[in-house]
């Protein structure tokens, strides 16, 4: 028996480095989870709908900027780092790049759509559980995100070390939020709490380093587009024009 | 990642040719029934039909064995969490490193029925999406009244990710011929780097892209493709086949 174990998890481990990235996987919530997540998430798409329809009429190029954005989330977020309690691969998420660069509203657009394109053409994630998905991504990721980096800003903390932050608060929101729904979605008759815990434990030797990984993207980003495009910064109005000329 | 987007659907069959319309309609009530199924046999035929479609359309290995071998490995792992942290009626015992380890036969029960679920969904989005071409699905999607901020998202993303993709590959070479990720510290700073540079490429393409767009006549409205009208036999067909799937699903 003990033979048999070793050779499933060595298949295992084999096996993951291989992949890509995973959220919460096809099928693995039960119909009532899966349709909460996507009624909790459905407000949020609403209103970042309506808020890329009124940053689009003034501005031809916004649309394809959200594209591309969105074409960068999904590149991001399919990177892989393999979670062996749970069962998962573990990523970066992008979301707090794209909830700064675009505001968190119109961020839970990019996080659906690149989570929509990965449910059907790479099996990350799903379409059944693309409400949790969204959720756990686009919302927590975002909002989370553009909050801790505009407190900082506001307390008037080095705009790359406020990246940082960001990046490092909406990925671990982010996985919170996912130990969460796979805790609800999986326990069964079981208690929530323990299962929860362990889950969120699972998650923390790659999110940790993954947390700061994603401060790092997003403290890069800030800090290129600083030096190299600061016009873009304060069209953007991330950076007022006088502290773009100094 | 590109070249398993980029592989699919390939070549020409049946099943391409049908209305996309109907494909994603009746992939999502499939969808429906096997994520609120309890039993084993309509996800385990869904599986079947799913390795029968891949051998039909001669998908190459590589692209499915990437493609499901995550989600086999979740598969694998939940069972041995339900096997062994879930449960009241023992199976059998098992002593590790002095530690005394219970398995048990309703955790082992509904982590097999948990693992079909995730099979069955699985495999129905799977010949959703190797058998239809992305701009199909947008079409559809649009037919369906999926809004149109997500609509042109999805039709401007699907597009770059190809372009940011070859960009990517490109600078993460450069980097590492002057030894960007030789320890942790420079490997951190060169994946912001590369997001960063990623990001401007991203911001300056938007506006090039806007600008040779405006030119040939976008004016804020990308136009879709028109649909065909629904064809009986079509229907028909996904009817009796819908009917086929609840058969089973109540079973």
């Amino acid at each position: 028996m003990r033979k048999a174990l070793l050779f499933v998890f060595g298949f295992y481990f084999l096996l993951v480095p291989d992949v890509h990235a995973m959220h919460v996987s096809e099928g693995i919530l039960p119909w009532h989870w899966a349709i909460f997540w996507y009624a909790l998430s459905a407000p949020f798409i609403a209103l970042g709908l309506y808020k890329l329809k009124a940053a689009a009429g003034g501005d031809m190029a916004f649309k394809p900027l959200v594209g591309l954005v969105t074409a960068l989330v999904f590149i991001i977020s399919s990177m892989p780092v393999p979670v062996p309690v749970v069962g998962s691969t573990s990523h970066p998420c992008g979301t707090a790049m794209s909830a700064i660069l675009l505001g968190p509203s119109i961020s839970v657009i990019v996080a659906a759509c690149a989570l929509l394109i990965q449910a059907l053409f790479l099996s990350h994630g799903g379409v059944s559980t693309l409400g949790a998905n969204i959720f756990s991504m686009g919302v927590m990721g975002s909002f989370t995100g553009y909050l801790a980096f505009r407190l900082l800003r506001a307390a008037r903390v080095n705009m790359v070390a406020c990246a940082f932050a960001a990046g490092l608060c909406a990925d671990w929101a982010t996985y919170f939020t996912t130990s969460v729904e796979l805790a609800s979605g999986i326990r069964g008759d079981g208690p929530f709490l323990p299962l929860l815990l362990k889950i969120a434990a699972a998650f923390v030797p790659t999110q940790v380093p993954l947390g700061i990984l994603e401060g790092a993207i997003t403290a890069g980003m800030i800090s290129l587009l600083l030096r190299r495009r600061p016009d873009l910064l304060v069209k953007m109005h991330i950076l007022k024009q006088e502290e773009a000329a100094r | 990642m590109t070249a398993i987007l980029s592989e699919m659907p390939g070549r020409d069959h049946i099943l391409k040719r049908v209305d996309g319309r109907l494909k994603i309609l009746l992939a999502a009530a499939i969808l429906v029934l096997v994520v609120a199924s309890k039993g084993f046999l309509l996800p385990l035929s869904l599986v079947t039909a799913m390795i029968i479609m891949c051998i039909y359309l001669r998908i190459p290995a590589r692209t499915w064995s990437l493609r499901f071998s995550e989600p086999l490995a979740l598969v694998l792992v939940l069972i041995l969490i339900k096997l062994f942290f879930s449960g009241q009626e023992p199976l059998f015992y098992l002593s590790l490193g002095g530690m005394k380890i219970t398995g048990y036969k309703d955790g082992l029960l509904d982590g097999l029925a948990m693992a079909a679920r995730i099979g069955g969904a699985l495999s129905v989005v799977s010949i959703l999406s190797f058998t239809t071409p992305f701009t199909h699905i947008i079409s559809a999607l649009s037919w369906l009244k999926i809004p149109k901020g997500i609509i042109e998202t999805l039709m401007f993303a699907y597009r770059y990710i190809f372009l940011l993709s070859d960009e990517a590959i490109v600078i993460y070479c450069a980097q590492k011929n002057r030894l960007g990720y030789s320890n942790l510290r420079r490997g951190l700073s060169s994946f912001g780097m590369l997001a960063g540079s990623l990001t401007l490429k991203a911001l300056e393409h938007s506006q090039m892209t806007a600008s040779a767009m405006t030119r040939r006549g976008y004016d804020g409205n990308l136009p879709m493709m028109r649909h065909r009208p629904f064809r009986a036999r079509e229907v028909f067909g996904s009817a009796l086949f819908l009917t086929a799937v609840v058969f089973l699903w109540a079973i």
